[in-house]
């Protein structure tokens, strides 16, 4: 950077920074890092290792330009940087790494927030008693539980001492209510489940003494002589069900046993190339593949050429200055580009209903004859697409035009005309190569728009129709992007499937990055976009 | 949803940037309630007048009868999502509380509540308790989010079929407070008397048809929960119970003779057109609320909108087709426990001590307009449509919750459609749904048949115990008879299952016993192994040599 290098030293303190400056900066940064330090080893310790890494390449990365002299001209750009990383690369690369997990439901906490939810499991021995409870509060916090076994025998339970056999009325134990429960027990006051529950830790807590029988409580209405289920055994990375030793190994992000017995909650592990080689192999994921892709390439190959030519078309009739009522038609005509899609895609939903939408209503009335059926019929279906997106499209086009054709020098027209050009060569002569070069990249941009066009054919009518006889669940309008929605979050079998879904988008967007670099090699675009500036 | 996660993270992240920049270290992404509590400023509430404090098991109040809140900190919080019909009810509830416990109460009004508490409640950030439906908390069980709910001694107060429906694998993890189910609408102008059967709403509505009164026999709003009452009469299912009453997922439905012959009968009346070709859920309520149609199935949802189109209508159970009668698909609304809350105690003593009670059970069956799961109001529910709706779900199936229904319904939905649009059979779009069903729910080893044990690792497997291992894979015979092997294993004692479709869901053991004990078998001295499986007995025969 040749900013860098005139004002260029490693040193802290710029050339005419006062000391006092230059220590309030070293207090900001070390107070940012701070709140750094927190956040990081909080993600640490939830297990969102990724987040942690891009956070501390962040911190280094402000530090430094903060510091470093030599790094000053970034500062005007370190947040943006930041963002950039923390937005778009951090994104791209967590689905990278997404791709080669197991994330999804079944599998949607990480390991060190599964393993707790498993060991925190209890089992209740099978010569281990349960017993209905109400509790007691010393002053200095300690609890005492009243103990009613199914067969009605009363217990006292209190913390580090032996739960003995008692009865209301006896030495510092009060009278007994109208359920035999005593109303007091000397040195606690009673509380209602309620309140007692309100304390957190409540249902940690070991009544009895150490070694002995101990009892805790395990529901609003039982307490019980609970042991831990599960121990974990790091060094094999197993977990051990202690009510009849079954060992459960940790298989692809769950733990089960030899036989297949599984614990749940899954959590989220890496499992290789398995997203991957599952869709391109597994019948039940690829589906009408050949099929989808074709429709995927001719869906925004038609949307982007019809978009373009009526929208060019309109700003030409319009670039003639004698054009009446130029202003209001204009304002008219801009219209579909002002209502959100979202909801003009489900009117035009409704309007093309084929039973019961205006369309085919007024074919009906004025003809006499059945409407198309656009909702039912694969070519209809994709007509429908194509005229939808043509409405909702062609007013960006027609804009973006308008605006080319105000920069083709008149002077060239005229001196076409003199060499009298028809007018079909005029456009095809002059118009078109000069239009192209301005509106090339936003053509490009707006296929590749189209290539995940969801909103259009997930709204209109759900990728339908069915497509008969296809091993997945596809339709004549599914489009890639939707197709692996239905089958990554809506019916791919297990619910939800992030791993899956990451790794499809991946491969689209191979497709798509590969397409977009053939366009521009192939079109020259750059390069007469550069000798015409 | 990853991206939502990750732009939750991205907000703190950016908060905490912001704070750390100008604040230092304080940091704190802790997200504060978006809704006050309605705390003790406005309520000096007299705790005895009108608080529905359950029974005094325990010492009740400490002598709150007339003094205000008291001031001290709330001994606890509960925050509870609930949808904009409970919320409110709940909120309502929030100062009798604080008053009568001292615990306060947060109720917050979400709408993606089960998408929400997905991405919530792993971060810590999810509520104690949340209201919903019960067939969207199978995933959430299957994530691990969910607590057990212990009901108590007031078990025996809610509806079994409530229950069951909330129960995964043995374990109940809902309070109920409401069944919702459908029911059968006719229009009385049309149709003064209920049909019996199917034929009967054929002959009826043909004749209606025939009198240029309507336009067609019924309307139809949907294809696959919608249409599910006809499908049962006809003797269709979606997925058999195993003997423990479990979901089973082997035992699909879908393309059973009585769910191909239920879509026959809607093709037909499409093809003959008295149904609609179009089953839009709203354009065709629109048919029977204006009179062009004299029958419906519809659910307690759309009963207000009915109600004000003005047609005089009456409810009564599902027609009988040669199955029965036909049985809706049943829904449970419940309060459901955030399992990594630490507040699962208290969060359960609020349920079974305060909201188990009749005012509170009442309240929400009022605002609610679904048939109460709490006997108690149940029984003095005096809504006479409520009441239809309970009888014509008296027979209801509840709704699998299982997470295999996940593939169900879209294929389910495609297969009806092409049905209805003559593209397919009947029979052939439900045997294609059945097959692209199967092969979702076990994977992509569908078909499988394997013989995972301690000897695979020996036989060219990359560990032993591998029921999705290619090289020990059997091979179906012509004799129907599968065989795998032999393979060369050395002297020792070995062990050994039949597992299907690659994984351990559906195994047998010793005696084709389903889940049963391991077979065992011993070699003296190096040779080889073979082994036949029978799939009429599920035995396995182990030939050593």
């Amino acid at each position: 950077m040749t900013l860098a290098t005139k004002s260029g030293t490693w040193g802290i303190r710029g050339p005419s920074e006062s000391m006092f400056a230059v220590l309030v900066r070293i207090i900001l940064i070390a107070l940012f890092d701070v709140g750094v330090i927190w956040f990081v080893s909080n993600a640490f310790a939830k297990g969102f290792t990724q987040l942690g890494i891009v956070l501390i390449v962040i911190a280094l990365m402000i530090n430094a330009i903060f510091l470093l002299q030599k790094a000053y001209p970034y500062r005007w750009m370190a947040i943006g940087l930041s963002f950039l990383i923390l937005f778009t690369i951090y994104p791209m690369l967590f689905t990278f790494y997404v791709a080669f997990t197991n994330y999804g439901d079944g599998h949607l906490l990480t390991k060190e927030q599964a393993l707790p939810l498993i060991l925190q499991e209890k089992y209740l021995p099978e010569e281990g008693k349960s017993f209905s409870w109400t509790a007691y509060r010393a002053d200095d916090g300690k609890y005492a539980l009243w103990l009613v076994d199914p067969s009605g025998a009363t217990f006292l339970a209190r913390q580090d001492e032996t739960v003995i056999p008692a009865q209301p009325g006896d030495p510092g134990i009060g009278e007994p209510d109208g359920k035999g429960i005593p109303q007091s027990i000397e040195g606690y006051t009673r509380l209602n489940t309620l309140l007692a529950a309100a304390d957190k830790t409540l249902p940690t807590v070991l009544f009895g003494a150490e070694g002995e029988q101990t009892v805790q409580i395990r529901s609003p209405s039982a307490a019980a002589e609970l042991q831990q289920r599960y121990i974990y055994d790091e060094a094999a990375d197993a977990v051990i069900d202690q009510s009849n030793g079954d060992i459960y190994n940790n298989v692809e992000g769950t733990f089960a046993t030899k036989d297949g017995k599984t614990i749940r909650p899954g959590f989220r592990t890496t499992i290789g190339w398995k997203n991957f080689q599952d869709f391109l192999t597994n019948p039940a994921l690829r589906g009408p593949m050949v099929r989808i892709l074709l429709w995927n390439f001719i869906f925004p190959t038609v949307s982007v050429l019809s978009t373009f030519f009526l929208g060019l078309g309109i700003a030409i009739m319009f670039n003639d200055k004698d054009f009446p009522f130029k202003k209001i038609i204009r304002t008219f005509l801009l219209i579909p580009y002002t209502i959100p899609g979202l909801i003009s895609i489900i009117i035009w939903r409704g309007m093309m209903n084929p039973e019961f939408g205006i369309i085919n209503r007024t074919i009906e009335n004025w003809f006499g004859i059945d409407g198309p059926p656009w909702t039912v019929e694969a070519i209809w279906a994709q007509t429908a697409i194509l005229l939808v997106n043509l409405w909702l499209g062609y007013p960006y086009m027609m804009l973006v035009c308008s605006g080319a054709l105000q920069s083709i020098p008149a002077d060239l027209y005229e001196a076409a005309t003199v060499d009298g050009a028809s007018v079909w060569a005029k456009f095809r002569k002059i118009t078109l190569p000069l239009l192209l070069v301005a509106v090339g990249p936003l053509l490009i941009a707006s296929y590749v728009f189209n290539f995940n066009n969801f909103n259009l054919i997930y709204l209109f009518i759900s990728g339908g129709p069915p497509i008969a006889g296809a091993s997945t669940q596809a339709g004549h309008t599914d489009i890639l992007l939707s197709y692996v929605y239905k089958l990554a979050f809506e019916s791919g079998g297990r619910g939800v499937q992030y791993g899956l879904a990451s790794a499809i988008s991946i491969v689209i967007f191979i497709i798509v990055g590969a397409m977009t670099l053939f366009q521009f090699r192939f079109t020259n675009m750059w390069e007469e976009v550069s000798e015409n500036v | 949803m990853f991206r939502r996660t990750a732009l939750v993270l991205l907000i703190v992240i950016v908060a905490a940037f912001a704070l750390a920049a100008c604040g230092g270290g304080a940091a704190e992404p802790t997200a504060a309630p978006t809704q006050a509590p309605a705390a003790a400023t406005n309520t000096p509430v007299p705790a005895a007048t009108n608080t529905p404090v359950p029974a005094p098991t325990n010492t009740p109040v400490p002598a709150a009868t007339d003094t205000p809140v008291p001031a001290a900190a709330p001994a606890g919080t509960l925050r509870v999502w609930a949808d904009d019909t409970r919320a409110p009810i709940l909120q309502a509830l929030a100062p009798d509380f604080l008053a009568a416990y001292n615990i306060e109460l947060v109720v917050e009004l979400r709408s993606a509540i089960r998408d929400d508490f997905q991405v919530a409640a792993p971060v810590g950030e999810g509520p104690d308790i949340i209201v919903i439906a019960h067939d969207q908390a199978g995933t959430l069980v299957e994530n691990g989010l969910l607590a057990e709910v212990d009901l108590g001694d007031k078990a025996d107060m809610f509806l079994d079929i409530a229950k069951g429906a909330c129960t995964f694998d043995g374990v109940l993890y809902c309070m109920p407070y409401a069944t919702e189910n459908m029911a059968f609408f006719r229009n009385t102008d049309l149709a003064p008397d209920a049909p019996a059967t199917w034929d009967d709403v054929l002959t009826t509505g043909q004749a209606l048809i025939g009198e240029g009164k309507t336009t067609y026999v019924m309307a139809v709003t949907g294809t696959t929960y919608d249409a599910y009452p006809l499908f049962t009469a006809f003797g269709g299912y979606i997925f058999g119970k195993d003997a423990a009453g479990n979901w089973n997922p082997e035992d699909l439905g879908v393309d059973s003779e009585g769910m191909v012959a239920g879509v026959k009968f809607l093709a037909d009346g499409v093809a003959a057109g008295t149904l609609p070709k179009d089953w839009d859920w709203a354009n065709n309520h629109a048919l029977f609320e204006t009179g062009e149609v004299p029958y419906i199935m519809a659910g307690p949802w759309a009963l207000d909108r009915i109600r004000a189109s003005g047609v005089s209508y009456a409810i009564s159970n599902f027609p009988a087709g040669p199955a029965g009668e036909g049985a809706p698909f049943a829904g449970t609304q419940g309060f459901f426990i955030n399992g990594l809350s630490d507040n699962v105690l208290l969060a359960q003593a609020f349920l079974t001590e305060f909201v188990a009670t009749d005012e509170v059970m009442t309240a929400l069956y009022e605002a609610g307009g679904r048939p109460s799961a709490y006997i108690p109001t149940l029984e003095a529910t005096d809504d006479p449509d409520l009441a239809a709706f309970g009888e014509a779900g008296a027979n209801a199936t509840m709704m699998p919750a299982i997470a295999a229904m996940g593939s169900v319904w879209g294929n389910w939905n495609d297969a009806v459609v092409l049905a209805r649009d003559a593209k397919q059979t009947p029979e052939e779009a439900m045997a294609d749904a059945g097959v692209k069903i199967r092969s979702l729910i076990s994977g992509a080893a569908a078909g499988m048949v394997n013989v995972p044990g301690s000897y695979q690792a020996a036989a060219g497997c990359p560990g032993d115990w591998q029921p999705d291992c290619e090289a020990t894979a059997m091979t179906k015979g012509d004799d129907g008879l599968w065989t795998s092997g032999p393979f060369a294993l050395a002297a020792g004692d070995y062990e050994c299952k039949v597992a299907m479709d690659g994984g351990w869901a559906l195994n047998y053991g010793v005696d084709g016993k389903k889940d049963g004990d391991n077979y065992k078998f011993s070699l003296a001295a190096a040779g080889e192994v073979s082994f036949v499986y029978d799939p009429n007995t599920n035995l396995l025969t182990i030939n050593v040599p």
